[in-house]
């Protein structure tokens, strides 16, 4: 009996099956890494390799996206249901997109491409593993690995000044809000005695069973805003991202606008919608919802505000994207206190899918829109103002009007991806008939017009200004070309028809969490 | 033939995408754009005729009252179709946009000089943008249409506007987009209304919205202030498009900075899109609400008309005094669309199309003689009657009936309106004053204005001696353009003389909507006072 006790304690209930398209991004980024070392002078090669492990990952993603029902596994630590699944299907277009970009910037300047190549992969797995953990400690890991490899990949040009500026200011910052957050995660396990997500949810359902120290988690929660918020760049976390975002190189900045803000939404909505839900009768748990709720409502009017209004003041393309990043971020957390204030399993469910497609189509057009910055930005970013794109509507018209496309999207108009996501996380907000959330939902459309202006600004300059100075028409190689072919596909696709996805988005639980009666 | 009469509406949207699609593809191939315009103006005048297919006898009405109706799902997910049908309200609309459409481009045949391609590409794109406007039953797709047509106006005016061409094209979509956000979270929060208190699921499809509303199943008084909210996040929409009095300065810039083309339909259907949507939405969604803040409407559309008239008169600009001209014309309309009577509706229908007739010629005049000069200061002319006598003649005849002299087309409109504010019963009657008759009055002195600045600039620029030396050698108008004018012309005369065959097509839609609008009144209270013993409660 004694080495059966033995037995159970040091198998876990391990399904490889279950973190299969993890693990294959993780290996792959293993070969990235080796073959870089064995052959380092074959600079193509790790790109490609890169792209096959995303495509074999998304396989068998999709596989488990199309069939299988939500279940858990490894001892409840692994979830497996459309909130991960969704997600990770975002986060793999995002790093297949960025590998595709990135190819002009890396044949333009000597940087180490296999390098580069390995840590999009790592990031890439810290960010499944984000979306997958229903543990608090695999969605620190996650976080980890993902924060860890994004610092390096800022920094990756390191003769640049402001790349290695980047570097640091990310980095230190980014370990003093994973310590908030780390610190957050302990004392909720102090007050709730797990870290499983599901255990934790429960807590607040059975009315026997107590939570050890109310306060604790109300500070606990309040941590983990702040740790989410940083990742998410919600305001006033989001001091950091318009330098950062400004020194990283572009497909880099990309990257971070759409793969990690999207995964720490992924954590943010796990841990908060599902795992911090309100329960009648239960005192505790209406504290907690309340407060959060109430509190992330706010900070997601302060971050649009804050985002829109800085940008309509930027001069650099680059800074005015990221300002625009940390405003839809914003609106991605209208979606969010949507699904928090859901009435019903299903409703939530459906505004939590709804959160998903947002940022699908938001990392779409946004990486769109750095592909033809980067491709215009010439060597060490040195294009990046405003009046480096004057009148040239009409020199270089295929691009411009692609880039006026993603500049549409990105404010919203009909046809485009864009329009549908913000109809979408709008609708459960208004849903929910709580007067709080109308007034975020009023404060979303008021800085939606706000951010007419520097978009429209953009189309402006390229369409409605002469040219003086002269226009190299740039050179589009074909791993671009294939990325802005996915990217406006994408666009118009998730605007026209983007029914199938939606659909297929919400057809399924969120999660695996059993039912709860509210 | 039976495919395209089944799916007429889908076909006069998808026409002109389709002329673009190949102008662009002829442009990539050819690499001139010499024959674009062509293209083009075949399009436009294709898509005029199979709207006239509109006018066929065997259309079936459908329950809803609309003619040619499509219903296809779009996005399944949130329940919105691709739902289209035209009515009378929205008929003649459409046909002054298919209408309009090839003198739009016969006009710009040698203004534009640049980029040519893109600007006809752009016309083309604008075309069933606004056609999509005013078919769609379906809010959702309604509002992608109203933001649609945004798109290539911006462009129109950003790029082949004038010298303050970049401030006027984002004053324009900046404005129009703040008010139909407003209008969008004012759908999606009517989706939920309509799901929580019909237990049907949400639903964006306006025929079904107001059939829950005519019987009793969906009513916005039992939430407190919803009706006045959603009212006027739709009505601040409209109000901005059309536009009405305060919300009205982006008018001018945008009218004075766009190509010729630009500001023809820009007046003719683009500012139609406002007014339209007030009686297509706002009074049948909001009857209550409509009659309630009917006053605010009526004194702002009095404002306007005299603020513009006003105005107008100090523009030392031609283009400009137009502009400000179509403000107060568009406070007519408002008025007579407020004043609830049937005369006043059906007038304010068809000022609508009066103004799209007349104003759209009075901006292609201005077109001409900017082209000929490159000025529109009135101080640059004088004695134009002179050298251009034909082109004066039209800008006369166009004038007169712009200030709504007998016989021609604004007459009927203005008149109608007038007497149907007459008639009104909307404003308060006190002992000593009837404030209807009151504000009939102040509208009518906007008329005697609308004379005098329009008279007078018509005198300043034609009459007289000529005194600019500039001016001696003008060529009168070409072939081309008189050909483009006297569609207009014969449509001025015709709708003064006879407005008949136009008014008919309303009649039904106006009569239903005025009578709902002023049932209500008793309506509601009967209904309050009815409901416990209601039959249909008591089967149950």
């Amino acid at each position: 009996m004694n080495t059966f006790f033995l037995f159970e304690l040091v198998t876990p209930a391990t399904s490889i099956k279950a973190i299969i398209p993890e693990l294959i991004i993780a290996i792959a980024g293993i070969v990235v890494m080796l073959y870089d070392s064995y052959f380092p002078k074959k600079r193509g090669v790790t790109g490609a390799i890169a792209l096959v492990g995303i495509a074999l990952s998304a396989v068998f993603l999709l596989a488990m996206w199309v069939n299988d029902s939500p279940a858990s596994s490894w001892n409840g630590m692994i979830a497996k249901d459309s909130l991960r699944l969704n997600f990770s299907l975002v986060f793999l277009l995002v790093s297949a997109m960025t590998v595709l970009i990135s190819s002009v910037w890396a044949e333009r300047e000597t940087i180490p491409v296999g390098e580069y190549h390995a840590l999009l992969l790592f990031a890439t797995f810290g960010m499944m593993m984000m979306s997958a953990g229903n543990d608090l400690v695999i969605i620190f890991l996650g976080l980890e690995t993902l924060s860890i490899a994004t610092y390096v990949m800022a920094g990756l040009r390191k003769g640049d000044l402001r790349s290695n500026e980047s570097a640091m200011k990310y980095f230190i910052l980014g370990s003093f809000a994973s310590a908030f957050l780390l610190y957050g995660m302990a004392l909720t396990y102090g007050a709730t005695g797990s870290t499983n997500l599901t255990t934790i949810a429960e807590t607040f359902t059975k009315p026997d069973a107590h939570v050890n120290f109310p306060a604790l988690l109300l500070v606990g929660g309040a941590m983990m805003i702040i740790g989410f918020g940083f990742k998410i760049a919600m305001a006033p976390f989001h001091v950091w991202t318009p330098d950062v975002y400004e020194g990283a190189p572009t497909p880099v900045t990309g990257f971070m606008a759409a793969g990690p803000k999207a995964a720490a939404f992924a954590s943010f909505l796990r841990v908060f919608v599902l795992g911090f839900p309100l329960v009648a009768g239960i005192q505790v748990s209406g504290y907690l919802h309340q407060s959060w709720v109430a509190v992330i409502a706010i900070l997601a009017i302060f971050t649009m505000s804050i985002g829109n209004v800085a940008a309509i003041m930027q001069t650099n393309v680059k800074r005015m994207l990221a300002y625009s990043s940390i405003a839809h971020a914003g609106y991605a957390l209208v979606g969010f206190v949507g699904a928090g204030m859901a009435k019903t399993d299903q409703a939530r469910d459906v505004a939590i899918a709804s959160v998903a497609f947002y940022l699908l189509s938001y990392a779409v057009t946004n990486l769109g829109a750095f592909a033809i910055i980067t491709l215009l930005s010439q060597k060490n970013d040195r294009r990046m103002e405003f009046d480096d794109y004057n009148g040239i509507g009409f020199k270089s018209p295929a691009l411009s009007f692609t880039l006026s496309l993603f500049m549409l999207s990105l404010l919203g108009l009909p046809l485009t991806a864009g329009f549908l996501g913000k109809v979408l996380v709008f609708r459960p907000a208004l849903e929910a008939g709580n007067s709080l959330l109308t007034i975020l939902v009023v404060a979303a459309v008021v800085n939606t017009a706000i951010s007419a202006y520097y978009y429209l600004r953009l189309i402006v300059v390229m369409f409605f200004r002469e040219r003086t100075s002269t226009w190299v028409q740039p050179k589009v190689p074909f791993a671009l070309t294939a990325a802005l072919i996915i990217a406006v596909i994408g666009v118009l696709y998730l605007g026209i028809a983007g029914d199938g996805i939606i659909d297929r988005f919400s057809h399924q639980p969120a999660t695996s969490v059993e039912r709860v009666e509210r | 033939m039976d495919y395209i009469f089944e799916n007429l509406l889908t076909v006069l949207i998808l026409l002109p995408v389709a002329g673009a699609a190949l102008t662009l593809a002829y442009h990539m191939v050819t690499k001139q754009e010499e024959q674009i315009k062509w293209v083009t103006l075949g399009f436009t005048l294709l898509n005029f005729l199979v709207s006239l297919v509109l006018f066929s006898k065997s259309a079936v009405v459908g329950a809803s009252g609309f003619s040619f109706e499509q219903n296809v799902p779009w996005i399944r997910s949130i329940n919105t179709n691709y739902h289209i049908g035209v009515d009378g309200l929205s008929f003649w609309l459409v046909i002054l946009t298919t209408f309009i459409m090839p003198i739009a481009v016969l006009s710009s045949w040698n203004a534009v000089e640049k980029r040519k391609t893109a600007f006809y590409v752009f016309l083309l794109l604008l075309e069933s943008a606004m056609i999509g406007v005013f078919v769609s039953l379906d809010l959702l797709v309604f509002y992608l249409f109203f933001e649609a047509s945004l798109v290539p106006m911006f462009f129109l005016i950003g790029i082949w506007g004038g010298d303050n061409r970049i401030y006027a094209a984002v004053k324009f979509f900046v404005f129009t987009m703040f008010g139909s956000l407003l209008m969008l979270a004012a759908i999606i929060a009517l989706y939920y209304i309509y799901a929580d208190q019909t237990g049907l699921g949400g639903t964006f499809d306006l025929t079904v919205i107001l059939t829950a509303l005519k019987n009793g199943s969906l009513s916005f008084s039992k939430i407190s202030q919803a009706g006045t909210l959603l009212f006027w996040a739709f009505a601040i929409a409209f109000m901005i498009k059309v536009p009405v009095f305060p919300l009205h300065t982006w008018l001018p810039d945008a009218h004075t900075e766009a190509p010729t083309a630009g500001s023809v339909i820009l007046a003719a259907v683009l500012l139609k899109m406002g007014t339209y949507g007030l009686m297509r939405f706002n009074f049948t969604l909001f009857p209550d609400q409509s009659r309630e803040f009917a006053m605010v409407f009526i004194i702002l559309a009095i404002i306007g008309i005299i603020y513009g008239a006003l105005v107008a008169m100090v523009q030392p600009d031609v283009k400009r005094l137009v502009a400000y001209s179509s403000v107060a014309h568009m406070g007519f309309v408002i008025l007579g669309m407020f004043s609830f009577t049937e005369l006043g509706m059906q007038g304010a229908l068809y000022q609508m199309l009066n103004h799209g007739v007349t104003t759209g010629a009075l901006f292609l005049l201005v077109g001409f003689i900017y082209e000929r000069r490159h000025t529109r200061a009135i101080t640059e002319f004088g004695g134009i009657a002179n050298v251009m006598p034909i082109y004066a003649t039209i800008f006369i005849i166009t004038t007169m009936a712009s200030i709504g002299l007998p016989f021609l087309n604004g007459f009927v409109g203005e008149f109608l309106i007038m007497v149907g504010m007459f008639q009104s019963q909307v404003l308060a009657v006190t002992a000593t004053v009837n404030w209807n008759y009151v504000s009939a009055m102040l509208a009518g002195t906007g008329v005697i204005f609308a004379a005098v600045y329009m008279l007078w600039m018509a005198q300043r620029v034609f009459f007289g001696k000529v005194t600019n030396a500039k001016n001696k050698r003008l060529v009168d108008l070409s072939w081309r353009e008189i050909g483009l004018m006297l569609p207009l012309l014969a449509l001025m005369v015709y709708m003064g003389v006879f407005p008949k065959p136009f008014l008919k097509r309303s009649d039904e839609v106006i009569k239903s909507i005025q009578a709902r609008i002023m049932q209500q009144a008793g309506g509601t209270i009967e209904k309050t006072e009815l409901k416990p013993q209601s039959p249909a409660e008591g089967e149950k």
